[in-house]
């Protein structure tokens, strides 16, 4: 056993064999967690972005298209983004493990550390209003996404046939407005007795609406209802508070 | 007591990365222990487990400045033996055999997994025991040894195999169970 050791010794010193370097050790074991910060910024991302489309969906317009809630939720719910945080959580998991202390961490343990980034820094990034800007860059830079698999608060909106309609109006009187929608097009709205405006809802000329009703014609369109473009759409579909009840009462219109 | 034996394994870790023959001193203590892990784990000759020790012993050095202190220096060493001998099977392209066990070290193994009302196990039964044992695959078969014949804790194994403390216990209960599948199958019921 003696011998082993002044061998060992004799063939380090022969051999010029030294301890590697400290450098690359650290640089290999924070370039493990650095990757792993990475996967959870782009989980961050991810988040933001659903979290974006979910809030800015009115997810009660099942009640319009002959849908339940669950059944429509499903349909409008932003998938893509579901599975990229899945893939990004997966992604964490393994890099986490693949740590040099990674092991000691439960599953329960490293599931809430991840979950816990990406919701914190998801929303952060959702409150810097960086979320719409990554939807948009997804829809550039993968164009299928943009084209058939992003439900937005515009899509959702541009859709006369099936009774939601948005656009900006340009002309406004009791019974009439004129809006150009989000595609440009020129709609003839008409509003009638029973017409419910949201009591938010500013349908001064200049203002972003959303409508709905139904599509008479290419360009006219009979409204029953009609709420602001932005704020209360997550989930509860509330769309701008108590109902005002008609044109005929005291609604913002009126006061125009 | 000399000085060299009460200073601590990080001290002799520091000084070892200045003088490598301060690195003796830590071969000295630990030489031993993974001599004799790399026999229970290889069924190498003596000459065979000197040359695999004394490549785990080079690794060992090369890698001084990757010790982290919140680990025991043994569990690390014993994390580098493992590693190597898992790499050097891999390269000559053999299964690592387990019966260069003593028969006290078997007995560990198999008290640990079967209850024995007797207390004298037959040689014989101990025989076809060992079959079973060796029929296991490597990580059932390390796993049993480090807990049963090194008597390591979980937390030390966890450190050695890179593994969460549940891993370490489903690997202890499967080996335990796939040893009694084994002899149920091959009817050995001697004890």
């Amino acid at each position: 056993m003696k011998d082993l050791i002044k061998d060992t010794i004799g063939k380090i010193k022969k051999e010029h064999i030294e301890p590697e370097s400290k450098w690359k050790y650290l640089i290999r074991k924070y370039g493990m967690w650095f990757l792993f910060g990475m996967i959870v910024v782009f989980g961050a991302m991810s988040f933001s972005s659903a979290y974006y489309l979910l809030a800015s969906l009115d997810w009660d317009l099942y009640r319009f298209v002959h849908s339940n809630r669950l059944g429509y939720s499903l349909s409008i719910f932003p998938y893509f983004w579901a599975v990229l945080i899945s893939i990004f959580m997966l992604a964490a998991f393994f890099e986490i493990r693949k740590t040099e202390t990674g092991y000691r961490f439960s599953l329960l343990k490293i599931f809430l550390i991840t979950i816990g980034g990406i919701i914190v820094l998801g929303l952060t990034m959702s409150f810097l209003g960086l979320g719409n800007r990554f939807n948009m860059m997804m829809a550039e830079g993968v164009p299928y996404y943009g084209q058939h698999m992003m439900v937005t608060k515009e899509s959702q909106w541009s859709n006369p046939q099936e009774g939601f309609l948005a656009g900006k109006i340009i002309t406004s009187s009791s019974d009439e407005m004129k809006i150009t929608d989000l595609n440009g097009k020129s709609w003839n709205v008409l509003l009638s007795e029973t017409t419910l405006i949201r009591p938010k809802a500013n349908v001064s000329v200049g203002q972003m609406i959303k409508i709905i009703g139904k599509s008479l014609s290419s360009s006219t369109f009979q409204a029953t209802e009609i709420r602001p473009w932005m704020g209360g759409n997550m989930m509860g579909g509330d769309s701008g508070g108590q109902a005002c009840m008609s044109v005929q009462t005291d609604c913002p219109m009126q006061k125009k | 007591m000399s000085e060299e034996n009460v200073r601590s394994d990080a001290d002799l870790i520091e000084l070892s990365k200045k003088d490598p023959e301060m690195f003796g001193l830590l071969m000295e203590r630990y030489q031993g222990p993974l001599f004799h892990y790399i026999r229970r784990l290889t069924q190498l000759g003596s000459d065979d487990i000197q040359d695999l020790l004394q490549e785990v012993f080079i690794k060992i050095y090369q890698k001084l400045n990757e010790y982290d202190e919140e680990l025991k220096f043994s569990s690390w060493a014993y994390r580098i033996a493992h590693n190597h001998i898992i790499d050097h099977f891999r390269k000559v392209g053999a299964r690592p055999q387990t019966n260069s066990l003593e028969d006290y070290e078997w007995e560990k193994i198999i008290s640990a997994s079967v209850h024995i009302e007797k207390e004298i196990i037959n040689k014989d039964c101990v025989e076809k025991v060992k079959g079973c044992i060796e029929q296991l695959p490597l990580k059932y078969r390390e796993v049993l040894i480090l807990r049963f014949v090194q008597e390591l804790e979980y937390e030390e194994i966890m450190d050695i195999l890179k593994k969460p403390k549940g891993t370490v216990a489903t690997l202890i209960n499967r080996g335990k169970d796939l040893l009694v599948r084994n002899m149920k199958e091959q009817k050995i019921n001697c004890f």
